[in-house]
C-alpha cells in the first residue's frame, strides 16, 4: 500500500512534488485523507444535486410533491454527524504540525538570510552561499531572519515552509530523506560555466535541473509576496549524502585562495545577491547598472554629483540610503539593504576590482585612443601591480580574517 | 370566474395588481432626481451600476492576469504595448500592480458590497413590506462613501499604482514607494459605507418589521443580511484602527508595524486579519441568503430546515471572529495558539455544511423549474461545496504548511468568493430583475451565461488547486516551466468565464430595450416583494401587504388563462360581519 502511494506520488501526474522529507510521507498522508473524506462526502451531494434537479423538474404550475419542512432527526445528524470526522483531521493535522514545531537537539544549523530579491545561506565560517546543502537523513534546522520585509521558505519537495521576518528569528527543521545525485560532472559545469561567461548569462537551473556543481536539486521559493522580483526569489536545495561531501562543498567555498580578486568579486556577484538587482551589461534594474560605471559621475538623490570611486561603492555597500543613485532624472527606489557585517573587507575590496574589471571610466579617460575595454583590463593589471595597491590588499585580507574569526560560527561541529 | 388550473374548492383571491401610473423608476426625472434620491430602491439601483463597473475593472484585471500567466515568462506586460505605456516599470512591477488592484478592487469595491449593498438596499424594505429603510439619509451617504472611497483607488491607480497585494502586509506596505496611503484612505472611506449599511439594516429589520412577521417568519435573506449586518458593524471599525495605523507607520513611524522602529509587523497580520476574516462572511452570508430564496422559489417547496438556516447564519457570523489565526498558521505564532486557531476554525465549516445539506433536501420532491436564477443556484451548491471542501486541506496544520501561499489556497478561495458570492450574485440579479426594472430578460441567454461561467470557473480554478498541491507559490509574475500547460489551461477557462459574464450583462441590458413586461409574481415567490407591482411603485405597496409564511407556496397557482402566477386561497363559507348578533362567533366554529 505505501509503495503504491510512493509511486503515485514520484509520478509527473502526481498531485505532489517529489515527496523528499520525514514530512512529506505524513503531510501527504493526511492530504489524501481529507482529499477521500471530501470526495465521499462531495459525490452524494452532487448526485443529489443534479438527480434532483432532473427528476423533479415539472412543468410550471404543477404543484410539490411534498412540503415536509424540516426533520429535526435527520438535520441533527447531519449537522453533528460530520463532526467526528473533523476531530480526526484536526488531530493528524495538529500532530503533523507539533513535530514540525519541535525541532530536535544537535540538529544541523544553517543561518538564512532572506532579502530583497535573494537568499544567504550561512555556513560559518564566513561561507554564505544562495543555495541551501543539508546532509541526507540528519536534521537540519533553519535559523531565519529577514533583511527587508517579510519572505517566506517553502521547499515544496519538504512540505515545509515558514514565514521569515524582519526584527526575530524563526525556525524551521526537516530531515532530508533522498540525497541528490550528482548528474553532471566537474569537466561538464565547468565548460558550461566558462560558456555562459562568454555569452554574459548566469546558470540556469531550470533548463539545466542541475546546480554549478553538477547536483540535481529540489525548489526552494519565498512564499510571501515581497515586492517586484517575489517571483525571482528562488533557490534550490542540494542534499548530500554524508556530512563529509557536505563538509567539502562547504570548503570549497570557504575562501577565495590565490584566485585574483576580481574573479572572486565577480562570484560574490553571482551569490551574494547583487546580480538580482545589478546588471552588469548597462540594462537598467532595481540598481544602476555596473557596466561602465567605475570613475563616472553619478547624479544622486538630494546632493551634488558624485564620483563612483572606491569609497563611494563601499559607502554604498555598506549603507546604501546614504547616496541612492539618480539616472536620467529618475531615482532607484532605496531598497538594498545593508552589507554591513555581511560582507568581510576583503569581499568588498574584491566586488571594487570586479566591478573596476567591467569597465573603468578614469583610466579610459588616461588612454582615450585605446577600446575602453582594453584600457580597463589594462588599468586592472596595473592597479595590481601597484605597490599601494598591494598594501591595501595585504591590509584588507588581515581584516578579512579577522572579520571571520568575529564571525559567530553558525554551524554544529 | 377564470379558474385555469386552479383546483375546485379554491378561488381565486388575486387583485391582479393594477399597475400604478408611475413607478420609482419614472416618478421623477432628471439626473438631480436620482443623485438626491432617498428611495432605497433607486440608491440600490446605483450601487448595482457601481459594483458592476468595479467588478467590469477587477475582471479585466483578472483577464490580465491570466493572460500573463500564459506563459512562464510571462507574455502580457513584457511585451512592446505595455513597455511602451509603461517605459518606466519592469514588467514584474506592472504584473504586481495589477494583481494588488484585481484583489483591492474585487474584495473592497465589489464583492463587499455586491450583494448587501446593491441588492441588500432594493430587497431589504421591500421584503419587510416597509416604504424605506431606517435612516433613509444615512443609506445615501452610504452610497456617496463608496463612490468616495472608488475614487481614491482610481487615484491610487493614476498616481502610483498599489504593489503591496489587497493585504497591505507589513513592511512591505510602510516601505514600498507606491500609492499604499490613497488606497488605505480608500479602504477606509469604503469601510464606513460598509458600517452605515449594515447599521441601517440591523435597526430597519429589529424596528420595521410589519404586524405579524416575526423573527422565525422573516424570508431568509434578511438573516443572512441581518448577520452580516452585525459583522460589519462590529469587524469594520477594526480595519479602520489598523489602516489609520499604519498610515501613521509610514508618515510619522510610531514603531507599531515597522521592526526598523521597533514594531512588529505580525500584529498587523493579526489586527488586519480580525476585521478580513469576519469580511470574509460578509462577502458570503449574503449570498446563502440568496441560495435559500432561490432555491425555494425555484422548487416551488418550502425551504428545509428553516431554523436550521437562520441558526447558521448567526452561528457563522459569532465564529467568524475568533478563527482569523488561521491566515497566519506559517507566521511563527507558538504553537498552542496555532492548533486553537485551527481547532476553532473547523466549527465553522459545520454551520456551512448545514446550509448545503438543507438546500439540497429542499429540491427533494419539489417542483423544480430550471430557470437561468436555479441554475445559478445550482452552480453555486457545487462550487460551495468544493470551495468549503477544500478549506478543510488548509484548516489541517500539517498540510497547511504545505499548501499556505500557493495556487491551492487562491483556487479555494476563487471557489467560495466567486463560485459562490459571485454566482449567488448573478443568480440573485436574474432573479430580481423583473421587480427592478419591470421587464423578463431572454430564458435562453441567461441559461446560455449560467452554462458559460460554469465551465469557464471550473476551467479556470480546477487546475490551479493541482498547481498549489504542486507547490507553485501565489503572487508569481513569473515560474518553473513545469508548471505551464496547467497555467494556460487557467488562462483558456478565464476566457470562457470572462465571455460568460459578458453574455450574462447583454442579456440583461437586451432585456430593457425587448424583454416582455414582467408581471408582479414572476416566479411564484411568496415572500412580499412578490406582491407589489414590477417595478415597484415609489412607496412600495400600493396598500399594506398581508405578511404570510414566506415559504408557504401552496395558495400560489399557476393560471394559465392570465398566463401568471396567482394567490388562491380555500373557498370557505364566510360569514357576513352584519349579522354577527344572530349566530355568535364561537358557536360557528
Amino acid at each position: 500500500m505505501m509503495s503504491l502511494l510512493g509511486d503515485y506520488t514520484s509520478s509527473k501526474l502526481s498531485v505532489f512534488p517529489k515527496s523528499a522529507s520525514s514530512f512529506s510521507g505524513e503531510s501527504d498522508w493526511v492530504f489524501h485523507f481529507i482529499s477521500i473524506v471530501c470526495v465521499i462526502f462531495f459525490i452524494p451531494i452532487a448526485v443529489a444535486l443534479f438527480g434532483f434537479a432532473w427528476k423533479y423538474r415539472k412543468a410550471k404550475g404543477q404543484p410539490a410533491d411534498s412540503q415536509v419542512d424540516h426533520n429535526t432527526t435527520l438535520e441533527l445528524v447531519w449537522s453533528i454527524g460530520p463532526s467526528f470526522l473533523l476531530v480526526v483531521m484536526f488531530y493528524f493535522g495538529a500532530r503533523g504540525f507539533l513535530d514540525m514545531r519541535s525541532i530536535p537537539e544537535g540538529a544541523y544549523n544553517v543561518g538564512v538570510d532572506a532579502y530583497k530579491w535573494g537568499w544567504g545561506m550561512n555556513y560559518g565560517n564566513g561561507v554564505i552561499h544562495p543555495e541551501l546543502h543539508v546532509v541526507a537523513g540528519e536534521p537540519t534546522k533553519l535559523t531565519m531572519t529577514s533583511k527587508d520585509v517579510i519572505h517566506s521558505l517553502y521547499i515544496p519537495s519538504f512540505r515545509v515552509k515558514k514565514d521569515i521576518v524582519p526584527g526575530r528569528f524563526n525556525y524551521i527543521w526537516f530531515k532530508a530523506m533522498e540525497p541528490s545525485e550528482k548528474v553532471m560532472t566537474d569537466e561538464e559545469c565547468k565548460q558550461l560555466a566558462d560558456k555562459d561567461k562568454e555569452e554574459n548569462l548566469s546558470w540556469d537551473y531550470d533548463a539545466r535541473q542541475c546546480t554549478p556543481d553538477g547536483y540535481n536539486f529540489y525548489d526552494l521559493y519565498c512564499a510571501e509576496y515581497c515586492g517586484t522580483n517575489h517571483s525571482e526569489m528562488q533557490t534550490v536545495v542540494v542534499v548530500h549524502e554524508t556530512q563529509a561531501e557536505l563538509d567539502a562543498w562547504i570548503k570549497k567555498y570557504s575562501s577565495r585562495g590565490d584566485e585574483p580578486p576580481a574573479a572572486y568579486g565577480a562570484k560574490l556577484y553571482e551569490r551574494r545577491g547583487c546580480k538580482s538587482c545589478h546588471s552588469i551589461d548597462g540594462s537598467r534594474l532595481v540598481g544602476p547598472s555596473y557596466k561602465g560605471s567605475y570613475g563616472t559621475m553619478r547624479d544622486i538623490v538630494g546632493g551634488d554629483p558624485v564620483k563612483v570611486d572606491e569609497n563611494y561603492i563601499r559607502e554604498s555597500i555598506l549603507n546604501p540610503k546614504a547616496k541612492v543613485a539618480v539616472e536620467q532624472g529618475v531615482a532607484y527606489q532605496p531598497v538594498m539593504p545593508s552589507y554591513k557585517g555581511q560582507l568581510s573587507e576583503d569581499d568588498i575590496y574584491s566586488l571594487i576590482e570586479f566591478i573596476k574589471s567591467l569597465g573603468d571610466a578614469s583610466a579610459a579617460e588616461e588612454a582615450s585612443e585605446s577600446p575602453a575595454e582594453e584600457a580597463a583590463e589594462m588599468a586592472a593589471e596595473e592597479a595590481s601591480e601597484s605597490p599601494a595597491e598591494e598594501a591595501a590588499e595585504m591590509a584588507a585580507e588581515e581584516d578579512a580574517e579577522a572579520a571571520n574569526a568575529d564571525t559567530e560560527p553558525v554551524s554544529v561541529e | 370566474m377564470s379558474a385555469g388550473s386552479v383546483p375546485s374548492g379554491y378561488e381565486v383571491n388575486d387583485p391582479g395588481y393594477p399597475t400604478p401610473q408611475e413607478n420609482y423608476l419614472t416618478n421623477s426625472k432628471g439626473i438631480l432626481s436620482w443623485a438626491f434620491t432617498l428611495d432605497h430602491k433607486r440608491i440600490g439601483m446605483m450601487y448595482l451600476i457601481g459594483v458592476t463597473s468595479a467588478f467590469l475593472l477587477g475582471g479585466l484585471l483578472a483577464l490580465g492576469i491570466r493572460l500573463h500567466l500564459f506563459a512562464p515568462d510571462g507574455i502580457l506586460f513584457n511585451n512592446a504595448l505595455f513597455q511602451w505605456l509603461a517605459p518606466d516599470k519592469a514588467p514584474n512591477d506592472i504584473y504586481n500592480q495589477v494583481f494588488t488592484l484585481h484583489g483591492a478592487i474585487m474584495v473592497f469595491l465589489f464583492i463587499i458590497p455586491s450583494v448587501p449593498a446593491a441588492l441588500g438596499n432594493f430587497l431589504v424594505p421591500v421584503m419587510l413590506g416597509a416604504k424605506d429603510v431606517a435612516f433613509p439619509r444615512l443609506n445615501l451617504s452610504s452610497f456617496y462613501l463608496w463612490v468616495g472611497g472608488a475614487l481614491f483607488f482610481v487615484m491610487a491607480l493614476l498616481a502610483s499604482g498599489l504593489d503591496t497585494g489587497w493585504t497591505f502586509y507589513t513592511p512591505y506596505s510602510t516601505t514600498t514607494d507606491s500609492s499604499v496611503i490613497l488606497a488605505t484612505t480608500g479602504a477606509f472611506v469604503l469601510g464606513f459605507s460598509s458600517i452605515f449599511t449594515g447599521l441601517n439594516f440591523i435597526v430597519t429589520i429589529n424596528t420595521m418589521r410589519p404586524p405579524g412577521m416575526t423573527w422565525f417568519r422573516m424570508p431568509l435573506f434578511l438573516w443572512a443580511t441581518y448577520s452580516t449586518s452585525i459583522i460589519q458593524v462590529l469587524a469594520t471599525p477594526v480595519l479602520g484602527i489598523t489602516l489609520l495605523l499604519l498610515i501613521a507607520e509610514r508618515t510619522l513611524h510610531i514603531g507599531i508595524f515597522d521592526p526598523e522602529y521597533n514594531g512588529d509587523p505580525v500584529t498587523f497580520q493579526h489586527f488586519f486579519w480580525f476585521y478580513s476574516h469576519p469580511a470574509v462572511y460578509i462577502m458570503i452570508l449574503p449570498a446563502f441568503g440568496i441560495i435559500s430564496e432561490l432555491i425555494s422559489v425555484h422548487s416551488h417547496k418550502r425551504i428545509f430546515g428553516y431554523r436550521f438556516i437562520a441558526y447558521s447564519s448567526i452561528a457563522i457570523a459569532l465564529l467568524s471572529f475568533i478563527v482569523w489565526g488561521h491566515h497566519m498558521f506559517t507566521s511563527g505564532m507558538s504553537p498552542i495558539t496555532t492548533i486553537i486557531f485551527s481547532a476553532l476554525t473547523f466549527t465553522v465549516s459545520v454551520p456551512s455544511a448545514i446550509k448545503v445539506f438543507n438546500w439540497v433536501a429542499t429540491m427533494f420532491k419539489g417542483s423544480i423549474s430550471l430557470t437561468t436564477p436555479m441554475v445559478y443556484a445550482i452552480a453555486f451548491i457545487f462550487l460551495f461545496t468544493i470551495g468549503g471542501l477544500t478549506g478543510l486541506h488548509l484548516g489541517t496544520l500539517a498540510t497547511d504548511m504545505h499548501l499556505h501561499d500557493t495556487y491551492f489556497v487562491v483556487a479555494h478561495f476563487h471557489y467560495v468568493m466567486v463560485g459562490g458570492t459571485v454566482v449567488a450574485f448573478l443568480g440573485g440579479v436574474f432573479h430580481w430583475w423583473p421587480k427592478m426594472v419591470g421587464k423578463m430578460y431572454s430564458e435562453a441567454g441567461g441559461l446560455l451565461s449560467a452554462a458559460l461561467v460554469f465551465i469557464g470557473f471550473n476551467l479556470t480554478f480546477l487546475p490551479q488547486f493541482i498547481l498549489g498541491s504542486r507547490g507553485m507559490p501565489r503572487r508569481y509574475a513569473t515560474y518553473d516551466p513545469e508548471f505551464a500547460p496547467l497555467h494556460q489551461m487557467s488562462t483558456y477557462g478565464a476566457l470562457i468565464l470572462g465571455v460568460g459574464l459578458f453574455v450574462a450583462l447583454f442579456v440583461l441590458l437586451m432585456s430593457l430595450y425587448n424583454g416582455k413586461k414582467a408581471p408582479a409574481n414572476p416566479w411564484g415567490g411568496a415572500t412580499l416583494e412578490w406582491n407589489c407591482t414590477s417595478p415597484p411603485p415609489f412607496y412600495n405597496f400600493e396598500r399594506p401587504p398581508v405578511v404570510g409564511d414566506p415559504y408557504e407556496f401552496g395558495d400560489i397557482r399557476w393560471d394559465t388563462e392570465l398566463d401568471r402566477y396567482v394567490k388562491v386561497e380555500p373557498q370557505r363559507e364566510r360569514v357576513p360581519l352584519e349579522t354577527p348578533a344572530e349566530t355568535p362567533a364561537h358557536a360557528s366554529e
